[in-house]
């Protein structure tokens, strides 16, 4: 049985719905870059955040009141995915819906700020609100108690690749028959010094490299739906760089249709990993080439959101421009690569 | 399951483990990874010295790294045929104390060289690559990091794979090395305690961390069979539950790991009558004690035999999963029960069969091994002897 997109929602720099977004994409928008100072250097470092006013909104729910921005833009993102799928589910309904959440750093800032009191004020007064905060799985299961959900939940780790490794972990839960829905959140935030590790890391300097960002997507999936169809790659390792390419090769290979696709939705960030996408679809889609979508190019390199932000916005891509076929790929800076092709 | 592998505080492999859970040792010593004067809670389970020479690793590794290396090092040597197709693992920190010095270089204006390995081996997808380089394979990876239950539910979620035929032969298991942070989290929760470790008891007052990896060779059974793999046992069930009652705080019922403990004795087809022993999540905190000790009340009455092994070697987050995992297998094989240390008092609040303070020679066919963690999250995994 085919797994079915029914809804897609994100919130990112440039708007918390697809309509804002892709209005300011088409107006030649970019994410508005924001000067961040690492207080105990005093260097200046720049991101693109999730203005405040996108998920102002969700601050009264009750597990949310103290939560960090993460779990605000994950609930975000999920509750407009289920919006936009029209879903209305019925206790019994809730017993068979997932959340599977994809993350990268997780709770950054209040896990920097717990270790901070530690450091500078000493153990004995760190806070216990911080820390619950600080573990990885804290938005989905305020995810999941805003929802009521109570069977599977789920939250995967990994590079920038981890918002399809969540989505392939969900169509896994469909069709074990674990699950008669999936809803697939990915989400990252920001603090200094995630955005300082990777300047120090040589990934994110200021006008050179990636553009780190804040932003969150969602995307239901089911058995039916009437977004899509969706096929997701389970992911490939590799240990050094060399092996990069082969193991996009198998991505791309194992994905590719015969008819070729209209859409290409890269994960080009603007560093190292631009020219080994642009490579491997070179070598595998071909005659016609696909139109290139590259979201981060306007949106930011969200790293555990990131790809699936490529799917949410290639998935609306495939709609507005009447095309039937898009692949999705992306190579994480750490150690993976995966993909997926979603069809109309 | 065709092979084990296993580092934790009470050895290196499973022959050094058997030997400690049958002598009922305590492990759970003074920390010494960091300074812990401004704690309440000062002990944790740690794992001894890991020499180059035994495992043959970098220096350079996260003790993360070199503790996967080592559990995958073993599984694989038990089974060298095992080729696997596909690796889960459960985590709750991954490379935490990396992220830590990183921290700290930052306040202290430091820029040392290694710092850009910190940041590499910060995240927790890592040491299962590391581990997957030193064994000479590469496969998809999945890394769950489910809080305390990951290890459970990277070896359920692994189990469905291969039962379902997605897969052959799965790699699954768990990891996680003691922090600062996590350390100092479960400090300023007080959920940490500055006494023994006594699950269950009445008088218990909290956990102790502790830290380890153990990895488990799940394959299709015909498959197995088939090759001539010495099977060391099933896994035949596997539920999960989300408590939605607090971030941090199971529900006082035990609806949480009733349910996962129901789900599993389900998909396992079996009743509860027919478990022999209950490896408990027994972490020793008042709260998650009195909500499990309730679901197993609730579900077993108090027949079938309980322990945690957590008194001995503290609570290993997201490793906790999988080395229980191993342990319940080592009961199965050996046909003992692994004993629930630092027991004093029955709880008057359920009545329970716990394996009190020295292992029990039993007929052990079936077990449960429960994991419940932050966030509501609730594993329960069935483990039998081989039906076939």
């Amino acid at each position: 049985m085919s797994v079915r997109i029914a809804g897609i929602g994100c919130v990112t720099p440039l708007g918390g719905d697809l309509d804002t977004i892709w209005r300011r994409i088409e107006a030649g928008e970019r994410a508005a870059v924001v000067e961040v100072t690492n207080p105990e250097t005093g260097r200046k470092l720049c991101a693109a955040p999730v203005p405040a006013e996108y998920t102002a909104h969700l601050g009264r729910e009750p597990r949310l009141r103290r939560s960090s921005a993460i779990s605000l833009l994950a609930a975000a993102a999920g509750k407009a995915a289920l919006a936009d799928s029209g879903s209305e589910f019925t206790p019994a309904q809730k017993s068979r819906l997932a959340i599977v959440f994809g993350v990268s750093s997780g709770g950054v800032q209040y896990t920097r700020r717990f270790y901070e009191q530690i450091v500078k004020q000493g153990a004995n007064t760190a806070s216990p609100m911080l820390f619950p905060e600080t573990v990885y799985n804290a938005p989905a299961s305020h995810l999941a108690a805003m929802l009521g959900v109570d069977g599977a939940t789920y939250t995967l780790v990994g590079d920038g690749t981890v918002g399809l490794q969540a989505l392939h972990f969900g169509t896994q839960l469909l069709e074990l028959g674990d699950a008669d829905h999936v809803l697939v959140v990915a989400a990252e935030e920001l603090d200094w010094a995630l955005i300082e590790a990777h300047r120090d890391w040589r990934l994110a300097r200021p006008g050179k490299g990636a553009l780190l960002a804040e932003g969150a997507a969602a995307v239901l999936l089911g058995h039916d739906g009437r977004r899509a169809k969706i096929a997701s790659h389970p992911g490939e390792s590799f240990i050094s760089r060399r092996e990069a390419p082969a193991a996009l090769d198998r991505v791309f290979t194992a994905l590719k249709p015969d008819g070729g696709v209209d859409i290409f939705a890269s994960g080009a960030n603007g560093t190292w990993v631009d020219a080994l996408l642009r490579s491997a679809a070179a070598r595998h889609l071909t005659s016609p080439a696909p139109r290139e979508l590259v979201a981060k190019e306007f949106l930011g390199e969200a790293i555990g959101a990131g790809a699936l932000l490529q799917v949410v916005l290639a998935t609306d891509a495939l709609e507005r421009q009447s095309a039937s076929r898009a692949l999705v790929a992306a190579l994480g800076w750490n150690q993976q690569a995966t993909g997926a092709l979603i069809t109309r | 399951m065709t092979a084990v592998g296993i580092v934790s505080p009470l050895g290196f492999g499973v022959v050094e483990n058997e030997s400690a859970l049958r002598e009922a040792r305590d492990c759970v010593t003074p920390v010494t990874v960091f300074d812990t004067t401004k704690c309440r809670s000062k002990s944790a389970g740690q794992v001894g010295i890991m020499k180059d020479d035994v495992f043959g690793m970098s220096k350079g590794l996260h003790r993360a790294s070199r503790m996967m290396i080592g559990a995958t090092r073993e599984a694989l040597r038990a089974d060298a045929a095992f080729a696997p197709d596909f690796m889960i693992i459960g985590t709750t920190s991954g490379g935490m104390s990396f992220g830590e010095q990183f921290y700290r270089a930052q306040v202290e204006r430091r820029r040392p060289k290694e710092r850009a390995r910190w940041l590499a081996n910060y995240q927790p997808q890592k040491p299962a690559l590391d581990a997957m380089e030193a064994g000479g394979f590469r496969v998809p990876v999945q890394i769950i990091a489910n809080a305390c239950a990951s290890g459970s539910n990277a070896i359920g979620h692994a189990f469905r794979l291969v039962r379902s035929g997605k897969y052959r032969r799965v790699l699954c298991g768990g990891y996680d090395a003691i922090s600062e942070l996590v350390f100092v989290g479960f400090d300023s929760l007080q959920a940490a305690t500055t006494d023994r470790v006594r699950p269950f008891d009445k008088t218990r007052s909290g956990l102790v961390l502790g830290e380890g990896a153990a990895v488990l060779a799940l394959e299709d059974l015909e498959s197995a069979q088939l090759r001539g793999a010495t099977i060391l046992a099933e896994v035949t069930g596997y539920g999960i539950s989300t408590d939605n009652h607090h971030l941090t705080q199971p529900h006082p019922s035990g609806i949480g790991p009733e349910m996962a403990m129901r789900r599993a004795l389900e998909d396992a087809a079996l009743s509860p009558g027919e478990v022999d022993y209950i490896n408990a999540h027994g972490t020793a905190t008042p709260f998650n004690d009195a909500s499990e000790g309730a679901a197993i009340a609730k579900i077993f009455g108090a027949r079938v035999p309980v322990s945690s092994t957590k008194g001995m070697m503290g609570h290993s987050l997201g490793a906790a999963g999988a080395i229980e995992a191993v342990f319940s297998v080592l009961a199965l094989r050996g046909q003992f029960l692994p004993p629930n240390i630092n027991y004093r008092e029955a709880d008057p609040a359920w009545e329970l069969n716990i394996v009190a303070n020295a292992a029990r020679d039993a007929r052990v066919g079936c077990v449960v091994s429960n994991s419940f963690g932050f966030g509501g999250t609730n594993a329960s995994v069935v483990i039998e002897e081989v039906r076939g």
